[in-house]
């Protein structure tokens, strides 16, 4: 059996990619009031869309990434304003059935052209490193790499942004920000483009870690889910710890329970933070 | 054709049930229930599992129905003091979790094989028409259940309900214990659940996992929102509706023929999934709103 440590490195980059569609989850949920069960699947969406670069057009992995972010984040904006904005004023819960409506839509218009086969990128072979008796892929510390400075990314824009602060403000409170000026709707479209393109780039880093195949990113919804609890709604730090908690803990779970219960963990982490801090880490007020 | 038509009506009669159950927890008292599914697979792998172990049916499923309200009733003693967001999601990961149990625990529920040989309830007396006679007890169940939640809604249960749906404080200011009642409504609309599981089990004589995907739980949702959530026609005419849909989509393959298998599952899924983000946008109440004062 490889050292536990080994375990803990492939949780941080499971983590690693868990974060960008949970930051993505988390923001839209406290911006616009409901929990968007397409967002997993925009990591679908992504993948397949560096596949047809890299396949289609043989384009290199890198930019089949670049346009994995750009397409998913298109795809997400439609999305948004064909189906979520006529119900802007409508209670959390018909956004969120209409939500599965649309990942259920997404996920089969994949599987309609790709089919349920799995598949994977061209891409050069390249030799895993051993450092300190860990297996440690180029990929994988690519992967952990990027996730981290999006991250970085995404954090100083809303912080340091005007757009980025307004977002803050909408999400804290939508109608005063409204009177202040702020224009909602250009906040919503920013914050739906964004979070469509780190979903969809975390997407691919899931097609190189692992395989593609059209639910890819429904089997991590619930992993999805437990990072942005865990870390508190609508903090994007929040998000990013709570996933590299949720990786690590599926992921070293896996030495006792059946690799195959890693959404039981992600279930379980739900349920816990709920009953004792439904705030979660960051505290944000729920 | 007709043996056709009468397996449809069975697979209504047993969806028809399953969005009875949900009506009692969403559309009665407001309660958001996204793994409907879990409880339909509850009653019937209890049933099942009981039956082919040489249990009778007639203590299988009473045990089958009493597991699934117990289900409910636990699940909802933890999920229903959150607002409705978490709870959609709790729902919804509580029944991809029990669906992994299934697939897992194959020692008890022997796993992906599924369980086959699920005894069908008098089979040898009817032998020749036995899907009539089936299409009979389903219907005589659903005719039961439909008058027995018929009654419950317009009795002081179902008012109290309905007043918490519309506004839970009022209800509580009022004087009722509002959390007991909630728990009591998912716990019975998962028991009904439960009740479509086991028809759902001991018609087909076999199930597995994975017919038992988060997907199922959609359809119900599209199934009481299509015919009108609130009231109980709106069930019955919703479930009718969506299974012309699942198979009317079947006969795209006549008009085009050059799609594979995959692609003509999928394009159903599209269909379904298009039908209900417009029916959500262009008409929540569905087709038979509630009728305010019944």
């Amino acid at each position: 059996m490889p050292p536990i440590a080994q375990y803990v490195f492939n949780g941080l980059v499971t983590g690693g990619i868990l974060a960008l569609p949970a930051v993505a989850f988390s923001l839209l949920w406290r911006l616009l009031r409901f929990p968007n069960f397409a967002v997993s699947t925009y990591l679908t969406v992504g993948a397949y869309l560096a596949l047809a670069l890299n396949h289609g057009l043989h384009a290199p992995i890198g930019l089949a990434w670049l346009g994995a972010l750009a397409g998913t984040g298109a795809v997400a904006l439609a999305v948004d304003r064909i189906a979520f904005r006529p119900m802007r004023d409508r209670r959390p819960f018909s956004l969120a059935i209409a939500s599965i409506g649309v990942a259920f839509v997404l996920e089969n218009v994949v599987r309609f052209i790709w089919s349920n086969d799995f598949r994977s990128y061209d891409i050069p072979v390249t030799r895993a490193m051993s450092v300190a008796g860990l297996r440690i892929g180029r990929d994988q510390l690519l992967i952990l790499g990027v996730a981290i400075v999006l991250m970085a990314l995404a954090q100083m824009y809303l912080f340091r942004t005007r757009l980025g602060i307004a977002m803050r403000a909408t999400a804290d409170n939508p109608l005063l920000a409204a009177v202040k000026g702020v224009p909602t709707e250009r906040v919503v479209a920013v914050a739906t483009l964004g979070g469509g393109a780190l979903a969809g780039g975390a997407g691919v880093f899931l097609g190189l870690d692992a395989s593609i195949d059209p639910l890819m990113g429904a089997g991590l919804i619930i992993s999805v889910f437990a990072a942005a609890i865990l870390g508190g709604v609508g903090s994007a730090p929040g998000a990013l710890f709570g996933a590299l908690i949720v990786g690590t803990v599926e992921e070293v779970g896996t030495i006792l329970i059946p690799p195959t219960y890693k959404s039981a963990i992600g279930f379980a982490i739900i349920i816990v933070v709920l009953l004792i801090r439904p705030t979660g880490l960051a505290g944000a007020r729920a | 054709m007709t043996s056709y038509l009468i397996a449809i009506a069975i697979l209504v009669g047993i969806r028809a049930l399953l969005t009875l159950g949900l009506n009692v927890q969403w559309g009665l008292a407001g309660l958001v229930n996204l793994g409907v599914v879990a409880f339909f697979a509850i009653g019937a792998y209890t049933s099942a599992l009981l039956a082919v172990g040489g249990v009778s049916l007639a203590a299988a499923w009473p045990a089958a129905i009493a597991l699934a309200s117990l289900a409910g009733c636990g699940l909802a003693m933890v999920a229903l003091r959150l607002r409705e967001d978490y709870l959609a999601i709790v729902t919804l990961c509580f029944s991809e979790v029990l669906r992994l149990f299934l697939l897992n625990e194959s020692w008890l529920t022997r796993g992906a094989n599924g369980v086959t040989g699920i005894p069908r309830p008098l089979h040898a007396r009817f032998a020749g028409h036995y899907d009539l006679f089936y299409l009979g007890l389903v219907l005589a169940a659903l005719a039961f259940v439909y008058w027995a939640l018929e009654r419950l809604r317009r009795a002081p249960f179902g008012r109290v309900l309905r007043a918490i749906r519309e506004d839970e404080t009022v209800a509580a200011v009022a004087g009722k214990p509002v959390f007991r009642f909630k728990v009591q409504a998912f716990a019975l609309g998962a028991g009904v659940a439960g009740l479509a599981g086991i028809f759902f089990a001991h018609y087909l004589a076999y199930i597995e996992p994975n017919m038992f995907l988060p997907q199922e739980s959609l359809f119900v949702w599209l199934a009481l929102i299509l015919g009108g959530s609130g009231n109980n026609r709106g069930a019955l005419l919703g479930s009718a509706v969506l299974l012309g849909l699942l198979e009317g989509s079947r006969f795209l393959k006549d008009v085009i023929p050059f799609l594979t298998g995959v692609q003509l599952a999928a394009a159903q899924q599209i269909l379904v999934g298009v039908v209900l983000v417009v029916l959500m946008i262009r008409r929540p109440e569905g087709l038979l709103p509630e009728r305010p004062g019944h």
